[in-house]
């Protein structure tokens, strides 16, 4: 089921998948291991679809050339509306102000915790 | 009638600042029929002038302000050893206010129809005289308002308000280039429709229909902020662009931390369906884009790959901004689904108006300026399928693109029949956009839907 669900999920990131997006995804679906199994999978895929995008977008370092800026983008899109399906709205608000506090801090020169590590904390984000 | 301040950013010394689009961008937010603009400098160096926009010319006006109050002619007022009250930032600049003496700090532009008068040549100049610095005008319009139009230049000014504060509450290094592109204008389209179809339903709340309104704004000009890093495009609305202002890093940043704003804001106001539709418009936006960048190397492409992609590209948020706000106020799910296929007509047919607009200089970017970035535009499509101009127009892009080459282009395209071609096209998209609205109850709104459709396409900028 939960390959069915990637699967589903991968158009035109198939080449990321085996780049680091499946490793990455591995990672969340042991994190979130207590979650509801039902939505684990796109919770995972959305998270790592947007550590991966921002690392793609070179966020923080040096600018992605046009075309995986143009990547980076889809995967943040594709991991936003993976949220909005899947996750309650204070964890989808926690992804957001996570990755405005990572872009502001990549804006103004400044260190950011790691992105696994903030995202990881959004998933505990309640009422 | 409408006060307001228009704000500016010259970048040189000497600077003739076109504001035309921008003030017609005001005249259309504000839904003045027939009446005045009424445009006052703030600054004591700083003039008002209507002349050509031809770039020779302008040298030509500028060398003679230069010939009439040299900058080096020794002016008393530079003499600050003999005045007082001298402010930290004194400039010596005698010579700008001068120059601003021998032009006028007032204007008066009339209103007909909705429409500026202005003859075929003129363009309204802000004349910098002691640049670069930040600028203000005063605008006030005046005359008869549409009615509806007068409620709807109330909730565009909700959406300003928004979008102001939020923008205070970001942290400078990106609030700032963020309020710069939102302060050089723009037409405000998609919040509008998003603010018109939440009149429809039974649950009208115009501060959540605002801040929707401006979270939609928000992530639209998140998307320039990468596009423009994309398409390697120095200037948006006539101001530098992120990317070209404060490089591919900084504009990176922009857009992230604006994609996540709104998507937050967005989140935090509406109900799942709102947050779902607009996740699935910026996805189509995103995955469009790819395939636009990757069209290139067979530019200029053909018309249904065209219409694949500007689906994606900007109708998308269109339908997004049509179908959020009438979900926002509850509307019936029949009239959520026209309105969604009605911003999506009219989303394609914009982006084709806007094609159209390129090839004239009215457009506030360079006229050929897409060519030489190879960007998808369905006149060079239509040029280049010509029976007269296509073979050269084909063979023209096939090479590299320099000045001469673009200009041939332009030329090829103009005199065929293709931007005739796109322009009944896309106002056939309106009607069929309209037509998509005949079977649902709009609440009274009707004209209003059918007025702001054929504006969209029927524009010079």
């Amino acid at each position: 089921m939960s390959v069915q669900i990637v699967e589903a999920e991968l158009d035109r990131l198939e080449d990321l998948w085996s780049n680091g997006l499946a490793e990455t995804y591995r990672s969340y679906v042991d994190a979130l291991s207590d979650h509801d199994p039902a939505l684990q999978p796109k919770l995972a895929l959305a998270a790592s679809l947007i550590e991966v995008g921002l690392r793609l977008q070179g966020l923080g370092g040096r600018a992605a050339p046009p075309p995986t800026l143009l990547m980076g983008d889809l995967c943040l899109a594709r991991g936003s509306r993976l949220l909005t399906e899947a996750a309650s709205k204070p964890v989808q608000v926690a992804f957001a102000r996570a990755i405005e506090g990572l872009s502001a801090a990549a804006a103004s020169g400044k260190p950011s915790a790691p992105v696994r590590e903030l995202l990881l904390h959004a998933f505990t984000a309640t009422e | 009638m409408i006060s307001s301040r228009l704000r500016f950013e010259s970048s040189r010394a000497t600077e003739f600042v076109d504001l035309t689009n921008r003030l017609r961008d005001e005249l259309q937010k504000s839904g003045l029929r027939n009446g005045r603009i009424h445009m006052q400098s703030l600054h004591t160096t700083v003039g008002l002038a209507i002349n050509e926009n031809e770039p020779l010319l302008l040298r030509d006006f500028q060398k003679l302000l230069e010939r009439l109050a040299p900058g080096d002619a020794g002016y008393e007022h530079d003499d600050f050893a003999r005045r007082y009250e001298i402010a930290a930032d004194e400039s010596v600049n005698g010579h700008a206010h001068c120059r601003q003496l021998l032009l006028t700090g007032f204007a008066t532009l009339l209103v007909e129809d909705g429409q500026l008068v202005l003859g075929r040549w003129q363009s309204v100049f802000a004349v910098e005289l002691d640049g670069p610095r930040p600028r203000e005008l005063a605008i006030q319009l005046d005359g008869e308002f549409a009615e509806v139009e007068r409620e709807a230049t109330k909730q565009a000014q909700l959406v300003e308000l928004e979008i102001t504060r939020q923008l205070m509450v970001d942290p400078d290094a990106v609030a700032l280039p963020m309020r710069r592109l939102m302060e050089a204008g723009g037409k405000r389209l998609r919040p509008r429709l998003l603010q018109l179809t939440s009149l429809i339903g039974p649950r009208y709340d115009p501060l959540l229909a605002a801040s929707l309104a401006a979270a939609v704004e928000l992530l639209h000009s998140a998307t320039l902020v990468h596009d423009d890093y994309v398409d390697e495009s120095t200037h948006r609305r006539g101001r530098p662009t992120v990317a070209a202002a404060e490089g591919a890093e900084r504009a990176i940043a922009v857009g992230d931390y604006y994609f996540a704003k709104a998507t937050r804001m967005i989140a935090e106001i509406g109900p799942t369906a709102v947050t779902s539709t607009m996740a699935e418009a910026l996805e189509a936006i995103c995955a469009s884009q790819i395939d636009d960048v990757a069209m290139r190397g067979a530019f200029p492409g053909d018309r249904s790959s065209y219409v694949r992609i500007v689906k994606g590209k900007t109708a998308a948020l269109f339908a997004a901004a049509c179908a959020s706000g009438a979900l926002l106020s509850d509307s019936p799910p029949e009239v959520v689904a026209a309105l969604k296929r009605y911003g999506e007509l009219l989303g394609i047919a914009f982006q084709m108006a806007d094609d159209v607009v390129d090839f004239s200089p009215s457009s506030g970017k360079p006229v050929g300026l897409d060519i030489r970035q190879r960007v998808l535009s369905l006149p060079l499509i239509y040029a280049a399928e010509d029976r007269e101009v296509g073979a050269e127009v084909r063979s023209l892009l096939q090479g590299s693109l320099g000045d001469r080459e673009v200009d041939r282009v332009v030329k090829l395209v103009t005199s065929s029949d293709a931007l005739r071609r796109v322009g009944d096209e896309a106002r056939g998209l309106v009607e069929d956009a309209l037509r998509e609205l005949e079977a649902v109850e709009l609440n009274g709104l009707r004209s209003t839907f059918v007025s702001i459709a054929r504006s969209a396409v029927d524009r010079t900028a």
